[in-house]
């Protein structure tokens, strides 16, 4: 069975994202079970987790597969091994799948060069995260009445793109599926060049509504860049780059990757409001991550999807 | 250095391509290397020991001022033989050895202890550069006079920098005093907080940029302050288009040189998406407007010279994640074929060019060597300029391998170094064969 590695979204074509969107529908249908039994996934954290490893780990289960977790506490990652180290043992012992979080951008690549086994980029430093930019398109085609429906969208990112792996998956991930993709950060928070993605830059969130976005991406400001010297106050943050109730109109939708920062990107009135997406978006997160999985370790070959 | 002292004093090489730009000798011609000097150039010359060197290519040694032996404290990585080795083997008659070694080179009982190493050690004239401030703390200066009657040659903040202008332009004061140049890193920590260049590659890789001003902005500082103290100033590992305009204006106002690095003028940041630890380095690989501004200010001769930079770093400092991984290359046995591969057979630079900088004005700082002319140290390189060789870990002297041309085809090789007369590198076999 051919395998590959989940690593990037940088070069994935819009029939590959159909591929794995209409795996993961078949799973959500039932389709899912034992698809991987008899399968090992490895889930090796290198950095804490939470809602990507259940997310991972319920996804493997429920296709069958015996899973394995290494999280930082308590395992060689504990005591000093290397990347290397640890993904080459875990090859070894017979991994099927090798799932890897890690806080350097690039580690998921390393590892792939030195394992059999596929591997799976769970996030790594502001680097990628394709997994979730997947479950993202697989929530919006649900909510918007299936993939076709996406081109032609309009879709504003909004917030920390300069340190977000998840900007860097969504933005070619939506691109690809045809979405128009505007961005909305302070230039403190965004790359050089805006990242040469040759994406329109917005002021303001008022100003994406004015732009006409269908969508609102919000990523999450990390706490420790709260205070400091990239924005002057969580305070100025909300009211320029934060949704809140008075944005929102019908046909908008907001979307999250989680965890959310209430009264920061978001404001709590927003975050169960009928326009969020967000528990759509981890709900996706079980399915898709199956499909990944399946793919990736070749059970599903590319005739299934 | 290493000699035998049974092996007889004069040596003619035979019919090799004669370049010494800073003699004005360019053609096929003969040298007599008598007692450790150049004793003679000219056509037809016979002695009772001759090296056919007919379709070489012959320099004057290469100059390399800025390496890493990492001697004292890393000698898993480097040391002065395999450091000096590797610098033979890049056609390096000689080498200024950085101080940011563990511990620092900041006491004058280190400075004369590896000066004494050195010439047990060393198969090239090595010079050992002392710390410009106590452990390169950047806070007090070390014993500057002390150092140099110790033996230091100058005084350096390589690998960091001095976070301080109040601290550096009193080092330039004193070192002016002391009669030592100030060999200098320029980077501003509060810029440089990233692991590569802060650019389009970064950003879409997700790697944490430094900014190019960074550099700039120390650069304009050190510059600055070279003008206002007088001492002599040298900035090394220049890197940025805008850092070698600055030099240039200051070329006038300041005793300054500057030197940039074959990887600076050969490499851009394209190799951060390949995410590699590898191709980690300070200052960082920069887009080609860099790369080209660099070229275009070494061609015109506001930056001096070449130095290598060489870094040698064990593997598991490099097989690493980018943000992990030690930023350094080696330096020594890829800069003269990297250069004439990507700069001369491309037609950016001339030969001529190539070896001013990279032996005759680097051996005019150092104040010996990069010269043929009539009782010069007998100090020279033979290159191979048709010579095809692929880098690889096996082909490495070094002690390390983390060369960013590993797996590159490059054109032209050194296959003979001599240095005081004597062959310190000789990979030539019968080619390169002594006929007595």
């Amino acid at each position: 069975m051919e395998t590959r590695s989940f690593l990037t979204l940088e070069d994935t074509s819009r029939e590959d994202l159909r591929e794995v969107l209409d795996l993961a529908r078949a799973y959500a249908g039932g389709h899912v079970r034992e698809a991987l039994a008899g399968k090992t996934v490895c889930l090796a954290f290198f950095e804490a987790s939470t809602r990507t490893a259940v997310s991972f780990e319920l996804a493997a289960k429920r296709s069958g597969a015996d899973v394995i977790s290494l999280s930082e506490k308590g395992s060689a990652i504990a005591k000093g091994e290397s990347l290397i180290d640890t993904v080459v043992t875990l090859d070894r012992l017979g991994a099927d799948a090798i799932v890897l979080r890690h806080p350097s951008a690039g580690a998921a690549a390393l590892a792939s060069h030195h394992t059999a086994a596929p591997v799976i980029n769970a996030g790594d430093g502001c680097g990628q995260h394709p997994t979730q930019a997947l479950l993202d398109l697989y929530a919006l085609s649900d909510a918007l009445g299936g993939f076709e429906e996406l081109a032609g969208r309009r879709l504003t990112i909004v917030g920390d793109v300069l340190h977000s792996r998840v900007a860097r998956s969504v933005i070619p991930g939506f691109v690809r599926a045809g979405i128009e993709v505007s961005l909305v950060a302070p230039r403190t928070l965004l790359p050089p060049d805006a990242g040469a993605w040759g994406l329109p830059v917005l002021s303001s969130v008022d100003d994406a509504i004015e732009w006409g976005a269908d969508v609102l991406y919000m990523l999450r400001l990390q706490r420790e860049r709260m205070t400091g010297a990239r924005i002057p106050s969580v305070a100025e943050y909300a009211r320029f780059y934060g949704v809140a109730r008075r944005h929102l109109h019908s046909g908008l939708l907001v979307m999250h990757p989680g965890p959310v920062n209430r009264g920061v990107e978001i404001s709590g009135d927003v975050v169960l409001d009928a326009s969020s997406l967000i528990p759509d978006q981890v709900a996706a997160g079980i399915c898709v991550r199956s499909a990944v999985l399946a793919l990736s370790t070749g059970v599903a070959q590319r005739a299934a999807a | 250095m290493m000699r035998e002292d049974s092996a007889p004093t004069e040596l003619v090489i035979r019919q090799a391509h004669i370049l010494d730009p800073g003699s004005g000798l360019d053609g096929v011609m003969d040298v007599r290397l008598s007692s450790g000097r150049i004793s003679e150039v000219g056509e037809g010359l016979h002695g009772p020991r001759e090296l056919d060197a007919e379709g070489l290519h012959l320099f004057p040694g290469f100059v390399d001022v800025h390496a890493h032996w990492r001697t004292p404290g890393r000698e898993d990585e480097e040391d002065i033989e395999s450091g000096s080795a590797a610098a033979a083997a890049g056609g390096f008659t000689g080498v200024v050895m950085m101080p940011n070694t563990d511990p620092v080179v900041d006491r004058p009982v280190m400075v004369s202890g590896l000066v004494r190493r050195v010439e047990r050690e060393s198969r090239v004239r090595a010079r050992v550069s002392a710390a410009l401030h106590v452990g390169l703390a950047g806070e007090r200066l070390t014993e500057m006079r002390l150092l140099k009657e110790a033996g230091a040659f100058c005084v350096s903040d390589d690998g960091l920098g001095t976070a301080s202008a109040g601290v550096l332009r009193n080092g330039m004061l004193y070192a002016h005093s002391a009669g030592l140049p100030v060999f200098l890193h320029c980077e501003d920590h509060t810029l440089a907080t990233g692991v590569v260049h802060d650019g389009v590659a970064a950003s879409l890789a997700g790697l944490p940029g430094s900014p190019a001003s960074a550099e700039d902005a120390a650069t304009a500082t050190a510059l600055i302050l070279a003008a206002e103290t007088g001492a002599k100033v040298h900035i090394t590992h220049v890197s940025t288009a805008l850092s070698a305009a600055l030099v240039g204006f200051f070329k006038e106002r300041a005793d300054v040189t500057a030197d940039t690095t074959p990887h600076h003028l050969t490499l851009t940041d394209d190799l951060v998406s390949t995410l590699e630890g590898l191709y980690r380095v300070n200052p960082p690989l920069r887009p080609d407007g860099d790369r080209g501004g660099v070229e275009a200010a070494l061609r015109e001769g506001i930056l001096d010279f070449v130095a290598t930079d060489h870094a040698p770093h064990a593997s598991e400092e490099k097989e690493l994640p980018m943000e992990e991984a030690a930023p350094g290359f080696l330096g020594h046995e890829t800069a003269f074929a990297a250069l004439y591969t990507d700069l001369v057979l491309t037609g950016r630079l001339s030969l001529t060019r190539l070896v001013e900088t990279m032996s005759c004005a680097p051996g005019e700082w150092v104040g010996e060597g990069g010269s043929l002319r009539i009782g010069a140290p007998a100090d020279l390189t033979l290159v191979d300029l048709s010579e095809e060789w692929t880098v690889g870990r096996e082909t490495l002297i070094s002690r390390s391998s983390n060369s960013p041309y590993l797996g590159r085809t490059l054109t032209g090789r050194v296959v003979g170094t001599i240095v005081g007369g004597e062959p310190v590198h000789d990979r030539t076999g019968a080619r390169f064969g002594v006929r007595a």
